[in-house]
């Protein structure tokens, strides 16, 4: 079931940071080791067309996300643009037509299967976690399942950083993570319009307030939704109906 | 149901399976004429997110308490047996075939006023991706006949989902189920943008985002994404 999946996997990350803030360095740490896959990068947005490393478990990771910055094309740029990139076999016919610069770098630097997952919540994009293996061979089903949680749990501690978020935030798993219902991405779209801020920052205050009221996201969701809560720029105000 | 209604469909779903082709679109334009061609209440489509949960893509009506429903069944449901066997589930009856099963589910299905709830798997192979989901206020079960024309609809679905990872330069159907769910995400954050803006509710919100998006010829999924980062206005 989906929220034991979400809660193993967030065990798995945990312990890799042992009371620490939960970091991408743990995120991509504790996916090296639980997938079959030898390394991770994690590559973030800064801005609409900047990205930076922030992390990478191992030379040939670090390689790897450097290839596709230079470069400017490969498995990560491409997730950021359109959605999951899972090459199996970087020496399969096709991959060198796509990528031509990264595909033969990648091959060089020891990969022979890369995965990119986006970090994204529909319109708000973070980055991308990228994993290799210098086996080529797909993640299988089991494995897709977890790198797909390891990416929901880089995206919550990106988007808990994106408004200034506290330590304490970020060791918070939010409660119904394993895929927020349709209300909470609704009230997002209108929080962004009340606070007149970007999408993203929208889902920070959100989640923000939801944690500082002890508030599972769902219900301050609906509020919102419901038009009993309103989102003031510098405070959140109740309307008493 | 009508033979002629039937084949108009068929054409329609054909004539769209060409190069501008919006999936997410195409998947709410089925889920319209499921209700009309099997004669239920409410149609939704469902999709695994490939990490053990379904999640509503399209819906005959964008209804909350209708897409919560749909949602519950991420849990416990018909939608959810129906997706982990690959067979149809049917439920002539919640109150007294549907309670013993699926408790939460059923409950909540007669609260917002359904008796009865059918499940077709949209199959791949030996797999299935999701299911159609149908709902009606009235007890009894689907025919055959109407449950084969369901099978056919949800494969039209199927179908329909992987039309666009073919435009897509060959995603593989991972790939094309998290990008069909993301753009389902991108349609609610756009719905709460037009809420706020109109001053409307977010059922009609998601009107006025398909007819602005139709009008002008874009898709659904990229008009959304514009309306939300504040590039286009309604």
């Amino acid at each position: 079931m989906d929220s034991e999946r979400a809660a193993r996997i967030w065990g798995l990350v945990a312990e890799r940071a042992r009371g620490a803030p939960i970091s991408p360095a743990h995120i991509c740490a504790a996916a090296a080791a639980g997938i079959n896959v030898d390394g991770a990068g994690l590559t973030v947005m800064v801005g609409p067309t900047r990205r930076e490393v922030v992390h990478a478990t191992d030379r040939v990771a670090d390689q790897l996300e450097e290839f596709q910055l230079t470069f400017g094309q490969g498995p990560c740029m491409d997730a950021f643009d359109h959605g999951p990139v899972l090459a199996d076999e970087l020496e399969a016919p096709g991959y060198l037509a796509r990528w031509p610069a990264f595909t033969p770098a990648a091959i060089g630097a020891g990969a022979r299967a890369v995965f990119a997952l986006p970090l994204r919540v529909g319109a708000i994009r973070l980055g991308v976690i990228d994993f290799y293996r210098a086996r080529p061979g797909g993640l299988a089903h089991g494995g897709l399942a977890d790198a797909l949680a390891f990416a929901d749990a880089a995206t919550t501690i990106l988007l808990d950083g994106v408004d200034g978020g506290g330590p304490e935030l970020k060791s918070i798993w939010p409660d119904g993570q394993a895929g927020d219902p349709a209300v909470v991405h609704q009230a997002t779209g209108m929080i962004s319009v009340q606070l007149g801020v970007r999408v993203d920052v929208a889902f920070a205050r959100l989640r923000a307030y939801a944690f500082a009221h002890d508030r599972r996201l769902r219900d301050v969701a609906r509020d919102v939704v419901e038009r009993r809560l309103r989102f003031e720029p510098d405070e959140a105000s109740q309307d008493v109906q | 149901m009508r033979e002629r209604q039937l084949a108009a469909v068929f054409v329609e779903m054909a004539d769209t399976l060409v190069a501008d082709f919006d999936a997410i679109e195409f998947l709410h334009v089925l889920a319209d004429r499921c209700v009309s061609l099997l004669e239920v209440s409410a149609a939704g489509l469902l999709l695994t997110d490939q990490r053990g949960a379904l999640r509503v893509v399209a819906a005959s009506s964008e209804e909350t308490r209708l897409l919560e429903l749909f949602q519950l069944q991420s849990d416990e449901g018909p939608c959810l047996d129906c997706f982990h066997t690959r067979q149809p589930v049917g439920v002539a009856d919640l109150a007294t075939d549907g309670a013993p099963r699926w408790p939460r589910f059923s409950a909540e299905a007669r609260r917002v006023g359904f008796a009865s709830v059918h499940a077709l798997p949209m199959r791949l192979r030996d797999d299935a991706i999701g299911a159609l989901n149908l709902f009606d206020v009235r007890v009894g079960s689907l025919p055959a006949e109407t449950l084969g024309v369901a099978q056919a609809l949800a494969d039209v679905a199927t179908i329909g989902l992987l039309q666009e990872r073919i435009i897509r330069r060959g995603a593989t159907l991972a790939e094309q189920l998290q990008t069909a769910l993301n753009s389902r995400i991108l349609i609610e954050q756009a719905k709460g943008v037009i809420a706020e803006r109109k001053h409307v509710d977010v059922g009609r919100a998601f009107a006025l985002l398909r007819t602005a998006a139709r009008s002008q010829n874009r898709h659904l999924s990229e008009f959304a994404s514009e309306v939300v980062d504040g590039a286009t206005n309604l």
